[in-house]
């Protein structure tokens, strides 16, 4: 008879059907970010929902979702439902995303290589540390505008240049017998800060108005290139890329669109929904001023992705997190569709 | 998941007992600190150490295993 | 006996084709026997009566059983199909309802392979049913539903 086959390792698991074509559904825990989707959307009521807080607070060894293999039927839902790919259904080694009769979120988030000037607030900002920013800085000695020259005849080796230099360029050597000092032309940025300050006038400079363009600045060699990465299997389509990005570089758009509510009456403010929250949107605030209190959950709806991980774990149900709106690619299937939008509320 | 306490560690400090927002939202009084009048919530100090009451009741939300200094209180 | 119980089913089939306007050599194709045995059968030679009796009776027993007999006779997923589908004496409409996810357990389950996929819904080519309800039985969000439309043949 056709049965379901499930393999566990550590806390992933995936679970298996072979006939007509092989049906396999594979979990990450690292990737679940304990919202709950898939146990409202299974259509079997095959997952279960771990204690979530519990789970996330204390490092319990304990998936965050359990998955009933003998109830799966592996129809894909929770795959398709699941909001960061936590779940992935195959057919056939084929992932049920890149199959065009399957619905999907048009979630995404991209950064444009040719706009990005690589300033990393992004991978600073990302609060699933999903981005990699790698850069080759410009050689910088090609943006050095002058070179400095000293008249060994007029220096007298005190050093103030070299203590001066903020880029450790000029060394002196203040042996009695045989003085020196030398330049590292390499290192040297043409600040002319050593010629400003020598009490003997021995240094010169040659700029580039009196060298007749020989130190003219190539822009091409002033330029920082690089590339970035995103980690779509950390990626949550959050937007605190977008939103920090300086050049608008990076585009987010998210699964869901809704608004998060906390009822201030009920919060005891303790803080499980800012742990579990995927995005950093949640914090508790900080005081204004003396004797001053605020609201008890600070939130930055810019960033919210409304999986609902903060009201199903919060143990008073002080928030409500209501969807407006599911943005998915069309199915001619009535119940898929009935079942996307069964997630507004 | 079940809350557990282990009294040989407990200091009896209370903290549990605050923290924990069922036990607010059953009794607001011990929000101030001051102890539950009744013995509906989870967990309440009593003769020095914590005890407790309605385990059934915990949300399994950690904020106690979080809050307590001496790894007295924990899921497991 | 079990061998018995297949010539007789494979004798009803003959008789069945012969009337579908089959010829002795496609017949003989068609359930992987040989052509003389397809003559003797058209001919009523070398039978026993007795095994073309107790075919009769299984092609008449609930669909399912029907099927699941042929089939641990047969142990042969493709002989199996086609002599159910061949030996069925009814005949049923299908329908799936909107309800369908598309899970395509019905499609794995399904012995006579009457069942694809198209566009996350099932559909159940009507002329390979036979019956047996093993899907609608298995399906999660019931959304089969498979009746017998009318008992037209006779052996």
């Amino acid at each position: 008879m056709i049965a379901n086959i499930k393999q566990v390792e550590d806390k992933d698991f995936n679970i298996k059907r072979s006939a007509e074509d092989e049906r396999k559904l594979s979990y990450k825990d690292h990737v679940c970010i304990g919202c709950g989707i898939c146990a409202k959307t299974c259509p079997v009521e095959a997952i279960e929902l771990g204690n979530i807080a519990a789970i996330v607070r204390t490092d319990a060894n304990i998936s965050k979702i359990n998955i009933n293999e003998e109830k799966c039927v592996l129809c894909g839902m929770c795959s398709v439902g699941c909001p960061v790919d936590a779940l992935d259904l195959t057919i056939d080694n084929v992932s049920v995303s890149e199959l065009e009769m399957y619905p999907k979120y048009t979630s995404s988030a991209t950064i444009d290589d040719e706009t990005c000037i690589y300033c990393k607030a992004c991978e600073v900002a990302c609060p699933r540390e999903a981005i990699t920013v790698s850069r080759d800085l410009p050689d910088r000695s090609k943006l050095v505008s002058g070179e400095i020259e000293i008249d060994d005849e007029t220096c007298v080796y005190c050093g103030i240049c070299e203590e001066l230099c903020p880029a450790e360029a000029i060394y002196v050597t203040k042996d009695p017998e045989n003085p020196e000092i030398v330049v590292d032309t390499d290192a040297c940025v043409y600040c002319l800060v050593c010629k400003r300050a020598c009490p003997m006038d021995a240094i010169m400079a040659a700029c580039r108005s009196c060298s007749y363009g020989e130190y003219d600045i190539d822009p091409a060699d002033a330029v920082t290139t690089g590339n970035t990465f995103i980690d779509d299997e950390l990626c949550v389509r959050c937007g605190w890329c977008e939103g920090v990005c300086p050049v608008d570089a990076a585009k987010v758009q998210k699964p869901f669109e809704g608004e998060l509510l906390v009822d201030e009456e009920k919060c005891s403010t303790c803080g499980a929904c800012i742990d579990i929250c995927p995005c950093d949107v949640l914090s508790f605030p900080e005081s204004t001023g003396f004797g001053q209190t605020s609201a008890k959950i600070a939130r930055d709806q810019e960033y919210c992705i409304s999986c609902g991980a903060c009201a199903n774990i919060c143990p008073v149900e002080a928030i409500e997190v209501k969807r407006t709106a599911i943005n998915y690619t069309p199915t001619k299937s009535k119940s898929w569709t009935d079942k996307l939008e069964s997630l507004k509320s | 998941m079940e809350l557990k306490v282990n009294q040989d560690n407990c200091l009896g400090c209370g903290v549990c007992v605050v923290a924990c927002p069922v036990n607010v939202s059953i009794s607001p009084e011990v929000e101030g600190g001051h102890g539950s009048k009744t013995e509906e919530v989870i967990m309440m100090v009593e003769n020095g150490v914590i005890k407790l009451f309605s385990p059934e009741k915990c949300n399994k939300c950690g904020t106690c295993q979080v809050f307590c200094p001496t790894d007295a209180i924990w899921l497991e | 006996m079990p061998k018995h119980i297949i010539s007789g089913l494979k004798y009803l089939a003959t008789i069945e084709l012969k009337k579908r306007g089959y010829t002795q050599q496609k017949i003989a194709q068609t359930l992987e026997i040989d052509r003389s045995t397809v003559s003797h059968y058209l001919n009523g030679r070398n039978l026993s009566w007795k095994s073309i009796e107790v075919a009769q009776t299984i092609t008449q027993l609930i669909p399912k059983d029907f099927l699941m007999l042929v089939d641990t006779l047969l142990n042969d997923n493709e002989a199996t199909r086609t002599l159910v589908n061949i030996c069925k004496t009814k005949t049923f409409k299908t329908q799936i309802k909107e309800s369908c996810i598309g899970c395509g357990l019905c499609v794995d389950l399904c012995i006579m392979k009457a069942i694809k996929l198209d566009d996350l819904q099932a559909q159940i080519d009507s002329n390979w049913c036979c019956g047996c309800q093993i899907c609608t039985e298995r399906c999660p969000t019931k959304s089969i539903i498979i009746l017998e439309v009318k008992d037209d043949r006779e052996h």
